[in-house]
């Protein structure tokens, strides 16, 4: 009996010593749990819905308001065409950028939102081919089209970062895992930009040419080849390489041209209702260009309507729209977003923008001899003076006005009618990157870079193809602006006896793009593109103090520096990566001015 | 008398199995005492391991029958008083006399105390690490509410700062100071309450910020104080290893009591308590002085009557609103009031041979010192014993807490500090003067000057009394224990025993707020009658089983034990809130109309941890100690390769006492021993799946495709942080310990810490990784208690004391360069800015600011045209004006001849301030006499890490009274004292001491408070040294008079006990502070205001039945 009790025990320790045996065993699978409110990288990339919906992150990553802020301020806000607008100071980092008084703790300077895209693109690379293997319904082409369009996201990114910061870390690798190397030294401007351009070479004709009929937003609101064409060719003309930048230019300009005969022969509306296809490019010298007079009377602004407005007529705008990012005026209802960064920064109908064009510019219409922007020999009236800006009111009108009128009927006092202003927070224009204007005048600007300066008649001969070539188009651009109505006896605006030499030329063009692309965060990479070539600032510093009421020549010192129409590093970043080396033109916002008051 | 009575019964257990008849089924007879027949007496059968079987109860002639199941079993026979007898079933019929049992003859047990030392039954004088228990027998009639309040000064090391007088805000308790940099891994110690590790914190550390924080470590400490037997502080790593991971900030013990074999006792005691809150040091202005302020205050910087033209401060009798402005309300007495605390308990205990029990239940009810708060409690406690047989015996513990708290809907006083005293709180008939019924809220369409700040202070009279901010939490824990004693029952066997228990702890939270319309005179598109329903839910569930093994070895020199466990615990919550704008006026819920404004609802993952542990125990000779704990910790929240943490642990102890050379000296020592221990405990008090990549869902969509993105960067290396911790401690005795003192040193390094939010660059496409292991720091302290046992005693007199003294030293050993490059911040030139800074080989907690010279007399202008000689006579007065000396003290000339100006932060390129100095301003000590006053002129102002801290009390017996006090001090630490500087800026429109009628009005004033200056034009309130105060303090936390009845006089009305208490806590604090609130562990320490600690005086009774 006693013995029983004794096995019974050791039987029971024994089987003690098993069962917690094997809860050692079941152990490692207790600990393997998973969240159940986020999808683990071991359960995405999967099929190919996963590598769409992660690049559509990558395009609402550029959407995003920081972002697109960055866009507007790092391309223009610096230059002359924007100023201290009302309640200014609720952004006093907004503020002190307007004011030409820039530090490496100014929240502008704050690149992440532009990394985060090229981190979400490099993650598409990273996983997409191995989505390739898993999902038989993936095929090759759509996998390469995929990566053209992330790549070429990407590469827009850089281009943005490298044109604003000059030298960036540049990495072509996804971060995963936080022991990869982050603190990346800044590559060289020249390097950056002709890795872009070598990648996006490469990837061109995978990308898709046109999009399926039933997705019409897609054509120009995602990557196309003509989009990353674009890019190429602004990027030659930054890399002053002016055969290639007219080469991608011609590509666009040619399949554009052609997407608009197409578009005229389906719709049998257009032929009826409007003028006929070759009257139309007899007006843009050939290009296929909205015309800004409404159906009826001396009314223009049809071209603003279009392309800016809100009817959003994609299938019509895509004629003259390249790439923008497409938004919405009912986020509530479509899901997307509406363009917050245009709501605050130039108003909507309740409130006035934080930015407003300065006093010179305000001034422009009301000045009949001396125009800085809108200098026009013979005074016609150029609808992009109501379609830019609204004099009176002082507010921008460009993107933050769904529709607008330009009553011409008096001659000489036009008026802007039915305006209608997109109510807060609910500023659904698109934001454009590329348009077709904008390739035209770069091409333009190509070509007057082909010139030589000089007043000899070799030197002429030599100019005389770029320089009538340049001009036509230049030309076709400003002329589709006047308010004249066609079938009348045009006189060009713009005389091509003013313009002989290269300088001139230059200067033509760089107007006209100032005209044609105003609050379109151009104007800046204009000016430090021409300081690029020219190797000094003389130009745009002139240009920058145009505006400034106060402290010029504070201003003007600091932009005689080449460093300085670059941006400072923000703080933050100097401070975790000591490979960085701060843009010497600028302090580093840390306290080291202490000079001796005495 | 009792254990004897067992061990007997034993004894008769073991020895009846002999002999056995074949096949009895039945049995009967009769039981009888010296008396005559017994009726009621227990027949039981009982198998070998001593489990009833079967059972009778004798009738009225004391006859029983009963059936048997086995014959090998044996038969029992008990009644109470008399001797138990137990008999084998040899036959089938029994007739059996009973013997008195009580006369016996006495018999003398001794036995050691044992306490749990690192899971082990150990003897307390083997215990080799450092920790300190406090008995609450020692409380026993005292007016405790709470855990905290016990522990609040007896324990030396352990900090326990209240976090405000707001009801239920629970507070911080810091063991042997805060042992990492790292801000978000918990540095609360752990609450174990009867081996229940309540965790849930652990868990959520990673949602839970501040006030929450808080709030939530008080819920778990919510232990009515009346239910605790005994309370034990594990202060080093090697006491605490056997809880692992989540040891590493200590551990706080609580072992709840239970009942005792006996005839069933009730008790029940009252308190009541009345509390207000004091004045703060420094009162606010008045409605008249307030006006003039700010008239002035306005005109100051512009010069002009226009600017100081606002008709709310006019007492224009034309204004519409005159009657609201002209008033002297002093809004802090309107928020605040006397409270009564009510609180009650009743406990019934008892058992008997079998099962013993006890209950208890406790109602509170608060009142908070600021109106319309109020708080409730309920908690109630069972355990239940159960003894199966000699082996097996189960345990049932269930404890109930329900919590519901009225809070305010913001903070009142906060508001009631800033807002303007000439307002009234009603508002006033316009022709009368009389208050209406209605509150007054300054209207939308006042001056503009008070847009930013006294327009959105809401009335708080108004926002106490419509608004509603309400909390409830309930807790419930049942847990089940099963004991099986495998081997031998008793010392002199070799024992095994196992113990398994189950637990599951559940804790749901609900938060409602309401705030409507009325308090603010916004439109309803803005945001008003806003109700929000919140509610979060936590379940627990673990179980662990383990095994003891105690040798009984030959040579009675050994003595030894293990034991090993396994433990695996998981944790699941989820929470969901709800809130919506503009309901219909009358509704305060989510429930009716109005648009959704927020809406969250989350499911977290389960987390998951499962632990292995062996621990164990050897003592040779009773004197030389060593102790063994190993803890292997698995948990979810770090990956594959560090999923595993080892948490080892030595300590070792010689009694040196015991030894035989100590023997001259054993008359007046009776204790020396030193001990010393080490042990390397991990911590990974983080969020779960960190070391995972997790995608989530971006909010919008792009044209018609819905977008993810990648939503971190793994943590693919992360590792917990490692706190190694060395400890030396002296015991020592005296007079058979009727004085003990103990002496510990420690060292604590904690390594690889995890810093939360570490900045990485931006290019990686995150500005933040959650956590990284970096940095390295120290802290090295000693602890010096004393403790008395009777020391003085005469006649009826008794009198003994505690005291300790701690102190603590924390440096920064490494940390990472980009981290330390992060951590410090850049001087921004602005009014109330504070400075971090961390430096290697420094302690955290110093503050850093300016040196505050006092206020410039005269303006500039005075001295500008002065002859040499005149300047030289008017400084020499001891006059002061904004010029610059140099290092010998004399007037610095600029090229014109002229005194050169004092100025803020001057640039060439004037993108720095460039403020020229003023009479009436604040004048800074120009340190490097570089003529203006920049980031360059701050100094290290002191630290804010005490040089002493700890408790002491006394203890005074005289017959059945009683007289307790108890002191906590702190000593040598500096605070920033943030309050007092924005309630003397003068530089908005909020309310300020009265200390601002001494400021500076006009050339030649001799003050040290510098001029009004609305607006961020003037420097006058930069962080310096006028703001940082030595916070040195003595406080008297409680007083304790009571007064116990004889016994004898009781009887008659049927009562055992009855005990009178008079008390008073909180009663004075000896500080030259001039805060609120002295006590402030914060590193740096910041003072912003906190509701000051209440005084309480409270009157109770205990009565026992």
């Amino acid at each position: 009996m006693e013995k029983s009790i004794k096995n019974i025990k050791k039987l029971s320790l024994v089987g003690l010593v098993a069962l917690m045996g094997f809860m050692q065993s079941a152990c490692t699978d207790f600990l393997e749990v998973k969240p159940e409110n986020q999808i683990v990288l071991e359960n995405f990339w999967t099929d190919k819905n996963d590598v769409h919906s992660i690049i559509a992150g990558c395009y609402t990553a550029f959407q995003s308001d920081a972002n697109v802020k960055r866009m507007m301020v790092w391309g223009e806000f610096r230059s002359d065409n924007i100023y201290v607008g009302v309640n200014t100071n609720s952004d006093a980092s907004l503020e002190k950028v307007l004011l030409e008084n820039i530090d490496a703790k100014n929240d502008y300077t704050n690149w992440d939102g532009f990394y985060d895209i090229i981190n979400r693109c490099n993650t598409v690379l990273l996983y997409a081919p191995q989505v390739a293997e898993k999902d038989p319904a993936y095929t090759q082409s759509e996998l390469r089209a995929d990566m053209a369009e992330v790549i070429a996201l990407r590469s827009l990114a850089y281009f943005y970062l490298i044109r604003t910061f000059r030298d960036v870390p540049y990495s072509s690798v996804a971060y995963t895992d936080d022991n990869q190397k982050m603190d990346l030294p800044a590559s060289p401007f020249e390097v950056v930009l002709d890795s872009l351009i070598t990648s996006l070479e490469s990837i061109q004709n995978d990308a898709i040419d046109i999009y399926p009929e039933d997705k019409p937003k897609y054509q120009t609101g995602r990557i196309t080849r003509d989009a990353i064409r674009a890019m190429l060719c602004e990027m030659y003309l930054w890399k002053q390489d002016y055969d290639n930048c007219i080469k991608y230019a011609d590509m666009v300009i040619e399949s554009k041209k052609k997407m608009a005969e197409d578009n005229r022969k389906k719709s049998k509306n257009y032929n009826q209702s409007k003028s006929s296809g070759s009257q139309l490019y007899e007006l843009t010298n050939g290009y296929p260009l909205i015309e800004s007079q409404q159906e009826t009377g001396l009314y223009f602004g049809n071209a603003y309507t279009t392309i800016f407005g809100s009817d959003n007529n994609v299938s019509e705008n895509m004629q003259e729209i390249i790439f923008q990012l497409i938004f919405d005026d009912t986020p509530s209802e479509s899901h997307m977003k509406a363009n917050g960064a245009v709501n605050s920064f130039y108003g909507n109908s309740q409130d006035e923008g934080l930015v407003a064009p300065p006093e010179f510019m305000l001034k422009e219409r009301d000045e009949t001899t001396d125009r800085k922007v809108f200098a026009i020999k013979n005074q016609k009236v150029d609808a992009r003076l109501y379609e830019n800006f609204n004099s009176t009111e002082k507010r921008i009108v460009k993107y933050t006005t769904s529709r607008i009128t330009i009553n011409a009927q008096t001659k000489t006092n036009p008026r802007a009618e039915n305006i209608s202003r997109y109510s807060q927070n609910q500023n659904g224009s698109n934001w454009i990157i590329y348009r077709l204007t904008d390739i035209m005048l770069l091409k333009a600007e190509a070509l007057t870079q082909k010139m030589i300066e000089g007043s000899d008649d070799n030197v002429v001969e030599h100019n005389k193809p770029f320089l009538a070539e340049a001009f036509s188009l230049v030309n076709a651009v400003n002329k589709r602006s006047v308010c004249e109505p066609f079938g009348t006896q045009l006189v060009d605006t713009l005389v091509s006896d003013d313009y002989t030499s290269k300088s001139l030329m230059e200067e033509l063009v760089l107007k006209e793009r100032q005209r044609e692309l105003m609050f379109e965060g151009k104007r800046w990479y204009d000016l430090v593109r021409l300081s690029r070539r020219t190797g000094n600032t003389t130009d745009l510093s002139n240009a920058a103090l145009l505006k400034a009421a106060t402290s010029q020549d504070l201003i003007a010192n600091k932009l005689a520096k080449m460093d300085a129409i670059y941006w400072p590093y923000n703080l933050e970043e100097v401070k975790v990566n000591k490979n960085l080396v701060q843009n010497p033109a600028f302090d580093s916002g840390e306290d080291k001015s202490y000079k001796k008051n005495y | 008398m009792r254990i004897f009575r067992t061990i007997i019964l034993l004894m008769a257990l073991l020895a009846t199995t002999a002999l056995r008849a074949q096949s009895i089924s039945s049995v009967h007879g009769t039981v009888s005492d010296d008396m005559g027949p017994l009726m009621g007496a227990t027949v039981c059968e009982i198998d070998a391991t001593g489990r009833i079987i079967n059972s009778a109860i004798t009738d009225l002639n004391g006859n029983f029958t009963m059936k048997v199941k086995n014959a090998n079993d044996k038969i029992r026979f008990s009644y109470v008083g008399l001797k138990t007898q137990s008999l084998a079933i040899d036959r089938t019929t029994y007739k059996i006399r009973m013997t008195s049992a009580t006369q016996l003859k006495e018999v003398q047990v001794t036995s050691k105390k044992r306490v749990k030392g690192n899971g082990l039954p150990i003897p307390e004088r083997e215990l080799s690490t450092a920790s300190q228990s406090l008995s609450m027998k020692e409380f026993e009639g005292l007016a405790i509410t709470s855990v905290e309040e016990a522990l609040q000064g007896h324990i030396a090391g352990l900090d326990i700062i209240a976090n405000s007088g707001d009801l239920g805000s629970g507070s911080t308790m810091r063991l042997r100071g805060v042992a990492t940099m790292s801000d978000v891994t918990g540095s609360s110690p752990l609450v174990v309450v009867d081996g229940n590790e309540r965790d849930e914190l652990g868990s959520q550390v990673g949602d839970l910020q501040g006030s929450d924080l808080n709030e939530k470590f008080s819920e778990l400490l919510s232990i009515n104080p009346e239910d605790i037997a005994e309370i034990r502080v594990l202060k080093d790593g090697a006491s605490a290893a056997i809880y692992g991971v989540k040891g590493a900030n200590g551990v706080i013990e609580i072992t709840t009591k239970r009942g005792a074999r006996g005839k069933p006792r009730l008790g029940y005691s009252f308190r009541m308590t009345g509390t207000y809150q004091p004045n703060s040091n420094y009162k606010m202005l008045n409605g008249d002085d307030y006006t003039m302020l700010l008239k002035e205050s306005y005109f100051n910087p512009e010069q002009s009557d226009a600017a100081s033209d606002i008709p709310e401060l006019n007492y224009d009798p034309t204004f519409s609103e005159y009657e609201q402005y002209n008033n002297n309300t002093d809004w802090i007495d309107a928020v605040s009031q006397f409270a009564i605390r009510q609180q009650h308990n009743l406990n019934v205990s008892g058992g008997g041979e079998m099962a013993s029990f006890r209950i208890s239940a406790g109602y509170e009810h608060d009142k908070g010192t600021t109106i319309k708060t109020n708080y409730n409690r309920f908690t109630t406690r069972v355990n239940l014993d159960y003894k199966v047989s000699d082996r097996i015996r189960v345990s049932t513990n269930f404890d109930l807490t329900y919590q519901k708290n009225y809070q305010n809907y913001s903070g009142l006083l906060d508001i009631a500090r800033k807002k303007m005293p000439n307002m009234s709180i009603y508002e006033q008939n316009p022709v009368t003067g009389e208050d209406t019924d209605a509150y007054y809220t300054m209207l939308q369409s006042g001056s503009s000057v008070f847009n930013n700040d006294q327009k959105g202070y809401a009335n708080p009279v108004a926002v106490a009394h419509l608004a509603k901010r309400i909390r409830r939490a309930y807790d419930m824990r049942p847990d089940l224990i099963i004991r099986y004693q495998l081997l031998g029952l008793d010392e002199e066997h070799w024992q095994l025993n196992y113990t398994g228990r189950v637990v599951l702890s559940t804790n749901n939270t609900y938060n409602e707020s309401y705030y409507p319309q009325v308090l603010t005179t916004k439109k309803i598109s803005d945001g008003v009658n806003d109700a929000s329903e919140g509610s979060s839910k936590n379940v627990q569930f673990r179980t662990r089983h383990e095994l003891t093994l105690i040798p009984a070895f030959k040579n009675k020199d050994h003595s030894a034990m293990v034991m090993g466990f396994f433990e695996i615990t998981n944790n699941s919550s989820s929470n969901q809130d709800l809130s919506k704008q503009g309901a219909p006026t009358g509704i305060s819920t989510t429930k009716g109309g109005g648009k959704i404004s927020s809406m969250n609802s989350a499911f977290n993952p389960d987390s998951r941890s499962m632990s292995y542990t062996v621990t164990s125990h050897y003592a040779y000779k009773g004197r030389y100690i060593a102790d063994f704990t190993l803890r292997a910790d698995g948990t979810t929240k770090l990956g594959k390769d560090h999923r595993w943490v080892y948490n080892p642990s030595v300590s070792g102890k010689w009694i040196i006492s015991d030894e035989k050379f100590m023997k001259p000296t054993e008359k007046w020592l009776s204790m020396l021993a030193i001990r010393g221990s080490w042990s390397r405990v991990g911590n990974a008090n983080i969020s779960d799946f960190l070391f995972t990549s997790k995608y989530e869902s971006t909010n919008d969509s792009y044209i018609d495709m819905a977008g993810m993105k990648p939503s971190n960067i793994r943590l693919s290396d992360l590792n917990c942080q490692w706190n190694t911790d060395m400890n030396l401690g002296f015991d020592l005795g005296f007079l058979k310990d009727r004085l003990s003192l103990n002496f510990e040193v420690y060292q604590k390094t904690s390594t690889d810490q995890l810093m939360s939010n570490y900045r990485i660059p931006s290019n990686a496409g995150f500005k933040t990784v959650p956590y990284r292991n970096t940095g390295k720091s120290r802290n090295t302290g000693w602890e010096f208690t004393v403790n008395t046992n009777r020391i003085v005693k005469a006649g009826k007199f008794t009198m003994d004391m505690n005291v300790n003294f701690a102190n603590n030293r924390n440096e920064i050993l490494e940390m990472d360069e980009y981290l330390l490059r992060n951590r410090n911040s850049d001087f921004g030139y602005t009014n109330g800015e504070t400075l971090t800074r961390v430096q290697l080989h420094h302690p955290q907690g110093a503050l850093y600011g300016f040196r505050y010279k006092g206020v410039y007399q005269y303006n500039y202008s005075t001295v500008q045209y002065m002859s040499e000689e005149e300047r030289n006579e008017f400084f020499a007065s001891g006059k002061t004006a904004p010029v610059v000396m140099n290092e010998k003290g004399e007037v610095v000339l600029d090229a014109q001849g002229d005194p050169l100006r004092m100025m803020f932060n001057y640039t060439i390129d004037s993108q720095g301030k460039n403020y020229k100095f003023c009479g009436g301003d604040a004048i800074y000590e120009d340190i490097n006499h570089d003529g203006q006053i920049n980031a360059l002129d701050i100094v290290y102002l002191g630290s804010s890490l005490p040089k002493l801290y700890g408790g002491f009390g006394f203890n005074f017996n005289y017959g059945r009274w009683r007289l307790t006090t108890q002191f906590v001090y702190r000593l040598g630490h500096k605070i920033m004292n943030l309050a007092r500087l924005n309630a003397e800026a003068m530089t908005g429109n909020n309310n300020q001491s009265e200390a601002v009628n001494y400021r500076w009005r006009k050339e030649g004033d001799i003050t040290s408070i510098p001029r009004a200056m609305y607006g961020n034009s003037n420097y006058n309130t930069l962080v310096s040294d006028r703001f940082v105060e030595d916070a040195s303090f003595v406080r008297m936390q409680s007083l304790n008079l009571n007064y116990s009845f004889d016994k004898k006089q009781l009887k008659w009305i049927g009562l055992n006990r009855v005990t009178l208490t008079a008390s008073a806590q909180n009663l004075f604090t000896l500080t030259k502070y001039t805060g609120v609130e002295p006590n402030n562990t914060g590193t740096p320490a910041i003072d912003n205001n906190p509701t000051p600690l209440s005084h309480m005086y409270t009157l109770g009774i205990n009565v026992e039945f």
